[in-house]
């Protein structure tokens, strides 16, 4: 097994084809602070065979513990501000906080004014904005390819 | 008092079945929906007397979840319910919003409000010995938004967008509800064009979902490769949306009193045969389902639900047909384009997880084919026509891809009094409950793939 991936590495230098292109990856985890459901779809179908953000280094994890960016969708309720914060604890440093999506950039916000905190920037800092509603599997990759590159 | 009660119970001997109940007047008063099958509804409204309002869980334990959000959100107290445990109230300890389960080697594993995939938030705290779940407590409403309070005084066109908002995945089923509760309300009928532009759109709606929901049981087996492939489609459905409306949810589709979706004659050859192309793909990837062995065997006999069980608490859609409760609100298909429509059945309706998946597979079919009907043509914008006579209380009823949403709109001329939204995850989320019930915790997230219930519609 060693003894063919030395094989490939020297194959790939001498016939100067492309080598895996970007050397780093970034776990992601998800937190739905309040959306309306539409970011989960849109986000689930980043892994789909049509973007496969997997091939690029960029998966899901299971917990925040293992995360190198939190992944937030939705206006952050009153009920999802401290299970938020929660998860940000949990993450090592270096971390960085995306905010998917219209309802967690703030734009055009709807509820009773006690239910709502507001935008994630409200709660947490917030180093990458993705805007649409919801943001298509496009856009998504885009802004995380964008990260991954170390271009935002 | 007991007025309420004897009335509800005489229509539901009747032949009538519980369709959801809020409080309304600012808790002044309780109103109850009842349907029949041919669509056909009925209000009963019971005056809440310092505070208390007679209870009707004991002859309807489908009205448990909608007394303790009113009890919540509303303030009122039902007599007889005991106890009334919290739903939406999130401020209280433990006992309180818990079943007590005692007993040698019984303990309890919580569950969330963040889940491990990319999931909606919500808390299950299951009681289990050893892996053997015993009883599960779901706790939603951690997204609860108050949508439906911060719509109460917008105009009827504005609470579009509240509605809309409650849920990406059923946006166009509670748009199209909530749209004939207030042509009910306005007196006003849906014309063919109008009816054939809203079953176009909430069919589309069931494709892209039933598709997600066949993929989201690979993904509870493990099945990689059905994932990918059904995930692929239901994004195939999703460009297909945003190239019928502009939007991959189809949101912002649906108006109030008409319909502005125009689609030339090209256009609708082309989703036609987009259709039947997804419908061919899908159709081979359902056969390598089918012959996966080690598949197939994870699914039989895991979260069943009998019949009796689905009538008791209410199951509506795909749930409850796959338990054997042959309903389909698109039998009576008011104000839409479902001519002759009569709902699918699985070969095995065992109510469990394999009948919940096949179910899906049946209806996928039918879609196929109204599709096939529905893009035959052009479509042309069009409007409501004056028709019927105008109340005060709206009631729409949709055939969702859960199941049964029911929109009730009261009005003070053209704004919102009250807006209720009863979706079909809010129904089928005790089901789920109960479903789990017996069978061992790491089933549970196939158990729950099976139903693939919203939350956002439940905490709207």
């Amino acid at each position: 097994m060693l003894t063919l991936l030395r094989d490939l590495r020297r194959l790939r230098r001498d016939l100067d084809l492309p080598g895996p292109g970007r050397g780093r990856s970034l776990a992601l985890r998800h937190v739905d602070a309040g959306s309306c459901n539409g970011c989960e779809h849109e986000l689930t179908l980043v892994t789909s065979p049509y973007h496969d953000l997997e091939r690029f280094g960029l998966g899901v994890v299971a917990s925040p513990r293992h995360a190198d960016v939190l992944l937030v969708t939705g206006a952050v309720t009153r009920r999802m501000r401290e299970p938020l914060l929660v998860a940000y604890a949990a993450m090592p440093e270096p971390r960085r906080v995306a905010a998917l999506g219209d309802c967690a950039l703030g734009c055009a916000l709807l509820g009773s004014p006690g239910e709502l905190v507001g935008p994630v920037e409200d709660v947490l800092p917030v180093d990458v904005r993705i805007p649409g509603c919801p943001p298509p599997p496009d856009a998504i990759a885009a802004a995380l390819l964008r990260l991954v590159d170390g271009t935002l | 008092m007991t007025g309420y009660r004897d009335r509800i119970a005489a229509a539901l001997a009747d032949g009538w079945r519980f369709a959801g109940l809020h409080a309304t007047d600012g808790g002044g008063a309780v109103l109850v929906l009842l349907a029949r099958a041919d669509g056909s509804t009925l209000l009963e409204r019971a005056a809440v007397e310092e505070g208390l309002a007679p209870t009707i869980v004991d002859i309807v334990p489908a009205a448990q979840w909608d007394e303790r959000e009113a009890h919540d959100l509303h303030g009122v107290r039902f007599d007889g319910h005991e106890p009334l445990r919290p739903l939406a109230d999130h401020d209280l300890d433990l006992a309180s919003w818990t079943v007590p389960v005692r007993g040698r080697d019984a303990y309890q594993v919580a569950v969330g409000p963040i889940h491990a995939g990319v999931i909606e938030s919500g808390h299950f705290r299951f009681h289990v010995v050893g892996e053997r779940i015993l009883h599960l407590d779901a706790r939603l409403f951690y997204k609860y938004r108050g949508l439906e309070r911060a719509a109460e005084g917008a105009t009827l066109a504005e609470g579009l967008s509240y509605v809309r908002r409650a849920c990406a995945a059923c946006s166009v089923a509670n748009a199209v509800a909530y749209a004939h509760a207030c042509e009910e309300a306005l007196g006003l009928d849906a014309p063919a064009g109008l009816a054939r532009a809203r079953t176009l759109l909430l069919e589309l709606e069931r494709l892209w979902n039933h598709l997600n929901d066949v993929g989201a049981v690979c993904a509870g087996t493990g099945l990689a490769a059905g994932t990918a492939r059904f995930a692929g489609l239901t994004e195939r459905c999703r460009r297909l949306n945003g190239a019928l409306t502009g939007h991959r949810f189809l949101s912002g589709s649906v108006a109030l009193g008409g319909s502005a979706l125009e689609l030339d004659a090209d256009a609708a050859r082309a989703a036609r045969e987009e259709v039947v192309a997804i419908a061919d793909d899908a159709k081979r990837g359902w056969r390598e389902l089918l012959f996966n062995a080690s598949f197939q065997d994870r699914l039989p006999e895991i979260g069943v639900l009998t019949r009796a069980d689905a009538e008791r608490l209410g199951t509506v859609g795909p749930a409850a047909r796959a338990s054997g409760v042959a309903e389909d609100l698109r039998t009576a298909g008011a104000r839409l384009a479902y001519d002759g429509f009569s709902p699918a059945a699985p070969r095995r309706v065992a109510g469990d997880v394999q009948a919940r998946l096949e179910q899906r597979a049946v209806e996928l079919t039918q879609t196929f084919a109204l599709l096939d009907g529905l893009l035959d043509g052009p479509l042309r914008s069009v409007a409501a026509v004056n028709g019927g006579v105008q109340a005060q209380v709206g009631v729409g009823r949709v055939e969702s891809a859960r199941g049964a949403t029911t929109c009730v709109v009261e009005r003070g001329g053209d704004r919102i009094e009250r807006l209720r939204l009863r979706t079909a995850s809010y129904a089928n989320w005790p089901s789920v409950a109960h479903a789990a019930v017996g069978d061992l915790l790491p089933d549970f997230p196939l158990i729950n793939k099976s139903f693939e219930l919203c939350y956002a519609c439940v905490d709207r």
